[in-house]
Order: structure tokens, then C-alpha cells, then sequence
């Protein structure tokens, strides 16, 4: 009778587990940063891209992979996705190795100045909630999120239930394919209309707060480990926009100085846009979205000059003659950085 | 340690795990060692009063027990009765420092105060030890039965203070006589899958209850209660009559979850709710309702009283008093005492009108035996006891007051004006709260008649899986539970 009972309880088990993943994919809220995770982690693998870019809005709004298609021919992925800090995206590119092999990783270090020890809930379910329940998953919910949240990271139903009033059939029959033409670039069209206040610069030096630092060295360690090739950027925003926030190094431009010795240590490139502006003819007024972020055609022009970067110091492939990636012309012509190229 | 909390999930599965896993001679010093540790969950000092209760009874029991052996009868009753009135001394002082004294202190000052010469008496700060009342009750039940040889003296004391602490029913019962539970941790309880899925179905049935039904009701009955002035007429009654099923459905969960976490193990704990609300007086409300509690005043304090056996005015004297101490029993307030009196105001009532209803039944030729008739008294008892309830659920007598005030008044606009979706639940919320009072009543009329567990037991099994994994999904969704969703925390607005 045990052995019975045993049987029928872990079948049932099972069942509830897989009501429950159901649940989860229904209840989960269908931001843009759902789909862009789903396409680029899980349905798009193998050998799909040259590189990967990783980080927060900076980067997702900052480097836009149909661009380096169309300019260089090079296939990339934005896994960035809004207010993500460091250690998630640790987490997140340990997730994109598994399903892609070696691609060479970008990372937008903006998250390098948060100094609480975990992001911002909304912020970190962006990209946790959108990840498949896996040993990683659970290492990165235990060190990226405080203890009494961890149970609803693990089983994101008992965060969202409350949502039954709302859902919609978009709920049940969400297309995450729809967007993927974007290869999770998405770039605002204001211009800010005034210039960086205060990015004079500097020589100072300033150290990282101990747990962003912490999974620097983590990111380079990886890259050793791997064996794939790291490439850390930041892109231009301006460096008051942090100013008076408490969670916030006070000096984020002597920060990245200390990213850039960290960085010629580890014989890594590291490029800060903020300091390239005229070299790339980047005007802020017109450049950018707001302080922290480019708008479309910022984006387009430090993307040009990163292109121009991976052409000269990668051996990257120009698969723009392959017919195999047909579609990487198509998905260009419905970008944004299409639409503002035709007007 | 909340039934319904995760910390409870885990360690019901880990006491359950070892308690099948160990020789049946030990499992009730497994039992024993994690009812303390969930005791002492919500506070490690209250650990100290539960075992000087047990101790206090105990030694009452061993004492008694020895008196019996004494040849001479006065002697013999003489020190009987010194130890039961020890031990009920004992444990009502512990009960009364805890849960009354500061009420009685400030009630004197207040009376003396109001003659215009204010005395003084010093407050006793604590932290009122959760269930006190029901753990107290439950082993002065014994030292009364060993005195009443419905029970030997039980010898292990280890054993005799898993009676007292026993984790499913210590902290808001039910509340088991000593002859109903005591014997029960001698028996040998295998591993019995029917019995254990029987348990795990209750518990689930009162998972529902908890999360999905009282939890939800709670919102518009707090809404109202915690500002009684802002709201009149049907407000008040909805939440009113929302109190009913929202105190119903804690408190009926909260017994289902014991008897089912306790009948997993193999132990049998009473009933505590039988169908309440189809009650067709007030006499069948108490036979309904807490069933455990009326029992043991019955039994304790009741009939020692003398009963109906005494005449009319003795037996409405007992009804009164014993149903003020009921009263009492449930919190040291003036509500508490007025609900109370309520009752046993109605019962006294019920008992002096009865002639002229007989008449009025009488000369109108009024079938008693109909459906509507039947109906008409089970509305007008639950109208009594809702009005009882105002008492029962408001913060003071005032607010009692400003209630019972405000809801007279006729408002049927509130249900078109859309003032009904402002007292806490949204639309779609207030529908699921009615549909589930709906439920609630339609599974308590088919438990009058029936054993649901048996009759889905003889339901095929995709039939049966599926309704499981459908409460399941009730609970997980339509449960008010978690650290609640705010859209605005997700609306990322990144340009």
C-alpha cells in the first residue's frame, strides 16, 4: 500500500508542479522584456549570434544588434532589459552560454554605481521572471534577491495571482515571436534638448561598491573560465542624472575610472562612450531620450562606432551575402533604425 | 506558525514524514517535542504556562486518583474536591492574569472613578499567549473527568502533555475532552492512504475556506467595521452579514485544517461545525456552532448547574450565565459580554414567547412542517445572530453603537451608484465573495445530508484528480495571500 500511495502521490506532485508552471507563464505580467528573454534564450539557440549585449535600459535602448546587421553584417542580441543590476546580469549571460555557444559579450556597466545590496523588485523580475525555472535560476534568486522574496521569484504565482481581474487573452496567447525582428533593441524618439550639465573630466579614482564589484570580477572570471570573449562599454548618459540618490555612487565618472584600470588589468576592452561624445558626433541635445538614455538616433550612431570597433579587432564573419540569413535583411526593414534612415 | 503560511506546510510534512518513519512507542515524543516547538514559534516564553498548566492538571489527576484509594468516603471526596478546586484555581488564575486582569482593573477604576474617588491599580504588560483559553479549557476538561471517573489517571506525564499541546488542535482547538483524545496517542496509527488523502482533503477544504472565502470577506468587513461612521443601510448590512461567513469560514477552516492535519496521523478530533446557519433557533445554533466549546460548557458548567432540571427561573439563570461566561471566554471586552448576554438573552426569550408562538401558529393554522416555514426560521435566527455578531466584530460598544445607528437607514441606491465597490473590494472581488458564500452554503446544506469525502471517494479517479488540482488552482489564484501585486512596481517606464 505504501509503494502505492508513494506512486500515486509523486504523479501527483508532478501534475501540480506543471499546473502550477502553467499557472506561472499565464499570471507572469507580458512586458516587452518577456518576450525578448523567451525569443533570445530559449527559441533562438545554437549558433544564432556573434555577439550579445547585457545590461540595463542603458544598454537595451543603447546598442542596436539591426544596425550592426545592416552596417557590418554581424548578428547580436539586446538581452538588456530595464533596471537590471549586475549581479542578475551575471546570472543572465551564464543563462544565454547555455543555449549559445561563446558569443562575444557586451556589457553596459551603468549598474556598477547601485549600492544596495539588490535591485529594485519590478526591476529584477524583468528579467528573473522570464528565465526557466533551472539550478541557475535558483542560485541567482538566492544572491540577487532578499531572503522573504525569494519563495515568490521561486513561484512567481504567489506574486501575481491578485492579477486574475486583468488578465487578457494576450495572458493565454502570448506571442513572444512578434517583436523578435527587434532583437530586443528598443530606443526612445524625444530628444532631450539639453546638454550633459556636468561631465567634465576627471582623473579621480573612487572605488566600486563591494557587491557590484564583486560580480565584475565575477563576469571577467566567467569570460576566463569560458573562454568567450568580454567587451564592457558605457553608454553615454549624463553622470548628474544619479545625483542626490542614495543608492547611488556619488561619482560615477571616477567609478568608471577605476572600471578602465580594472579593465587594462584584464587586458579587457573597455569603452566609455561618455568620453567619445564629439569623437562619435554624439550631441546630447538632440542624442539622446533623456539624461540616461539615447533616443533612436543616438543609438544609431554609438552602434556605428561599436561596429566599427568589433570589425577592427574580431574576427566577425560579414553574413549580410549569406543567404541563410535572409531574414536578418528582412527583420532590418521593419527596425526602428530603418524607419529613421527612410525619413 | 499560521496554518496557513508556508512555515506550516514544511513542518507539517517533516512531523508527518518522521512520525510514520519512527516505532510507535516513540512517535508521542515527536509529537510532544514539535507541538512545543510550534507553541513556541509565536513566542518561546509562552512555553512556561502551557507545561505549568499541564503540570497543574496532571498532579490533580495523580492526587485524585490517590484520593480514590482513601476507604474513608468523606475523607476520600473531601480531598477530591480540594484538588479539583486547586487546579481549577490554578489554571483560571493563570487564565485570568493573561486575558483579564487588565480589563477587570480598568473596568473598577472606571466605576470608581465615576463615584468621584479614583483608585489606582497597577497593569499587567504581556503579550496575550495565543490560545490560552483553548488549551486551558481543554485540561481542566481532564482533572474534571479523572473526579468524575470517566478517565483513569493518566501516569506518563510526557503523554498526558502531548494531550494538552497537541500541535493540530492547541491554539484554537477543537477543544477535545481528556475521554476523547487521551487514549488515542496509545494507539498504533499505520500509514493508511485513505485516511491520509481523507486528511489532506480537509485540510485543502479549509485552505479554501481560509484564503479564498474569509480572507476576501475580511476586506469589505474591515473597510466598514474600522470606520463604522462613513458607511449606513445596506453597507452596514452587507458587512454585516459578510462578518457571518467571514468569522464562520476562519473559524470552521481553521478546525478543518486541525482535524484533517490530525487524521492524517491517525487521530480522530471532534466536529466543530455542523452546517451553523441552517439552524432553525438559536437552542440549534449552539448545537452548531463551536460545537466543542458548548459541549464542554454544557458538561462543566451547565448541567453542574443544574440544567432545565430546576425550574424555569433556575434554568433561565443557567442559560444567562453561563452563556456571559461563553462570552467572556471569547475575549475580556464589553462586546464580548453583550454577545454574549445576547444569547442567552434569546434563548430565555425564545423560551418565554414560545407559548404565544404556538398560538399565533394555532389560530393561523400555519403548517410548521413546510419548506417556507422552515426558511422563515432559519432567516430570522440568522438575523438574530447577525445582530449579535455587530457586537461580536466592532471595536467598542460605541462602535457597536454608531453600527446598529447607521444601519437604519433605507439606501437601495448604493447597489446602482456604485457605492457597493467602495468599501474595499473590487467588482469582480465582490462578485467572487458572494459566489463563494454561494458555495460555502450549497457544500454546508449537502454535509447535512451526506459525507461528501465518502461520496467522492467513489468517484472515478480522473474525475476526483481533477477536482483536486481545480482547488489547487482556486486557492493559488482566488487566495488572498502573498506579498500583494502593484501594477505600477512593474510599469517600467524607460523612456
Amino acid at each position: 500500500m505504501l509503494r502505492k500511495a508513494i506512486g500515486k502521490s509523486i504523479i501527483f506532485i508532478i501534475l501540480v508542479v506543471f499546473v502550477i508552471s502553467i499557472l506561472n507563464s499565464i499570471f507572469i505580467i507580458k512586458t516587452g522584456h518577456r518576450s525578448k528573454l523567451i525569443e533570445g534564450l530559449y527559441n533562438h539557440t545554437g549558433n544564432a549570434y556573434d555577439v550579445v549585449l547585457m545590461g540595463s535600459s542603458h544598454m537595451n535602448g543603447g546598442i542596436d544588434p539591426n544596425v550592426l546587421w545592416h552596417q557590418e553584417g554581424i548578428t547580436s542580441y539586446n538581452y538588456a532589459t530595464g533596471g537590471q543590476p549586475i549581479d542578475v546580469t551575471y546570472y543572465l549571460i551564464k543563462e544565454v552560454l547555455k543555449n549559445h555557444n561563446k558569443p562575444i559579450v557586451v556589457v553596459d556597466l551603468y549598474y556598477l554605481g547601485l549600492t544596495d545590496e539588490y535591485g529594485e523588485e519590478g526591476y529584477v523580475r524583468n528579467a528573473l521572471d522570464n528565465i526557466n525555472f533551472s539550478m541557475n535560476k535558483l542560485v541567482a534568486i538566492i544572491n540577487c534577491t532578499p531572503r522573504q522574496d525569494r519563495k515568490n521569484y521561486l513561484v512567481p504565482i504567489i506574486k501575481y495571482h491578485d492579477r486574475w481581474k486583468e488578465l487578457t487573452k494576450r495572458d493565454f496567447l502570448y506571442d513572444t515571436s512578434e517583436s523578435y525582428f527587434a532583437k530586443g533593441f528598443e530606443a526612445g524618439t524625444d530628444k532631450y534638448g539639453k546638454e550633459a550639465s556636468n561631465n567634465v573630466l576627471t582623473t579621480g579614482i573612487i572605488d566600486l561598491p563591494p557587491k557590484t564589484e564583486e560580480y565584475l570580477t565575477k563576469i571577467i572570471d566567467l569570460s576566463h573560465q569560458v573562454g568567450f570573449k568580454l567587451i564592457l562599454i558605457n553608454t553615454p548618459y549624463n553622470y548628474d542624472s544619479t545625483s542626490g540618490s542614495t543608492n547611488w555612487v556619488e561619482e560615477p565618472a571616477k567609478m568608471f575610472n577605476k572600471v578602465a584600470e580594472i579593465a587594462k588589468n584584464n587586458n579587457i576592452p573597455f569603452i566609455n562612450y561618455n568620453d567619445k561624445l564629439s569623437e562619435i558626433g554624439l550631441d546630447f541635445k538632440a542624442d539622446m531620450n533623456n539624461s540616461s538614455h539615447l533616443n533612436i538616433w543616438g543609438a544609431t550612431k554609438v552602434t556605428a562606432d561599436f561596429g566599427e570597433f568589433l570589425k577592427a579587432n574580431y574576427s566577425l564573419l560579414d553574413h549580410r551575402s549569406d543567404n541563410k540569413y535572409a531574414q536578418w535583411n528582412i527583420d532590418y526593414s521593419h527596425s526602428q533604425a530603418a524607419s529613421i534612415s527612410a525619413h | 506558525m499560521l496554518f496557513n503560511s508556508i512555515q506550516f506546510f514544511l513542518f507539517f510534512i517533516i512531523v508527518v514524514f518522521v512520525y510514520f518513519a519512527l516505532n510507535h512507542r516513540m512517535r508521542w515524543i515527536w509529537l510532544l517535542l514539535t507541538s512545543y516547538y510550534f507553541y513556541m514559534s509565536w513566542n518561546p516564553s509562552y512555553a512556561v504556562l502551557i507545561a505549568t498548566s499541564t503540570i497543574v492538571t496532571f498532579l490533580s489527576g495523580l492526587l485524585i486518583d490517590r484520593a480514590n484509594g482513601i476507604h474513608d468516603q468523606k475523607k476520600s471526596l473531601g480531598l477530591k474536591k480540594l484538588w479539583v478546586f486547586l487546579s481549577l484555581t490554578i489554571n483560571l488564575s493563570i487564565l485570568f492574569m493573561f486575558k483579564y486582569y487588565n480589563f477587570f482593573s480598568t473596568s473598577i477604576e472606571r466605576i470608581f472613578s465615576y463615584f468621584h474617588s479614583p483608585i489606582y491599580i497597577p497593569s499587567f504588560d504581556y503579550l496575550l499567549p495565543v490560545g490560552i483559553s483553548f488549551y486551558t479549557f481543554q485540561a481542566l476538561s481532564y482533572t474534571i473527568d479523572v473526579y468524575r471517573k470517566d478517565v483513569k489517571a493518566e501516569k506518563n506525564f510526557g503523554r498526558y502533555a502531548l494531550f494538552v499541546s497537541f500541535f493540530p488542535q492547541l491554539v484554537a482547538g477543537p477543544i477535545e475532552k481528556s475521554k476523547n483524545l487521551l487514549h488515542q496517542f496509545d494507539e498504533k496509527h499505520l500509514f493508511d492512504y485513505v485516511r491520509v488523502k481523507n486528511g489532506l482533503l480537509l485540510i485543502g477544504w479549509g485552505l479554501i475556506q481560509k484564503m479564498v472565502v474569509a480572507d476576501r470577506l475580511a476586506i469589505l468587513v474591515n473597510t466598514v467595521y474600522n470606520n463604522p461612521s462613513a458607511y449606513k443601510g445596506f453597507e452596514i448590512a452587507i458587512a454585516t452579514v459578510f462578518f457571518a461567513f467571514q468569522i464562520y469560514c476562519d473559524f470552521s477552516a481553521y478546525s478543518d485544517i486541525a482535524r484533517g492535519a490530525a487524521e492524517v496521523m491517525g487521530f480522530r478530533l471532534s466536529q466543530n461545525f455542523k452546517s451553523p446557519y441552517f439552524s432553525k433557533s438559536i437552542k440549534e445554533f449552539w448545537r452548531r456552532w463551536h460545537v466543542t466549546l458548548g459541549a464542554w460548557f454544557k458538561d462543566y458548567m451547565y448541567i453542574p448547574l443544574g440544567g432545565n432540571r430546576r425550574g424555569r427561573l433556575r434554568y433561565y439563570y443557567n442559560i444567562t450565565a453561563v452563556f456571559l461566561v461563553a462570552g467572556l471566554w471569547h475575549g475580556a471586552t464589553l462586546n464580548f459580554i453583550i454577545w454574549g448576554a445576547l444569547h442567552g438573552v434569546y434563548q430565555v426569550m425564545g423560551d418565554l414567547l414560545k407559548p404565544i408562538k404556538d398560538t399565533i401558529v394555532k389560530t393561523f393554522k400555519i403548517k410548521t412542517n413546510t419548506f417556507s416555514y422552515k426558511l422563515f426560521q432559519v432567516l430570522v435566527t440568522f438575523a438574530l445572530v447577525n445582530f449579535a455578531w455587530i457586537f461580536f466584530r466592532a471595536s467598542s460598544f460605541t462602535y457597536a453603537l454608531i453600527i446598529i445607528k447607521n444601519m437604519l437607514y433605507f439606501n437601495p441606491e448604493v447597489f446602482i451608484n456604485g457605492s457597493i465597490y467602495k468599501l474595499g473590494l473590487t467588482p469582480k472581488d465582490l462578485i467572487l465573495a458572494i459566489l463563494s458564500i454561494g458555495v460555502i452554503l450549497g457544500v454546508n446544506m449537502l454535509q447535512r445530508t451526506r459525507s461528501l469525502r465518502s461520496k467522492l471517494s467513489k468517484q472515478p479517479i480522473g474525475l476526483r484528480w481533477s477536482l483536486y488540482l481545480s482547488a489547487i488552482v482556486v486557492i493559488l489564484i482566488f487566495g488572498i495571500y502573498g506579498p500583494g501585486y502593484n501594477p505600477e512596481q512593474f510599469v517600467y517606464f524607460q523612456f
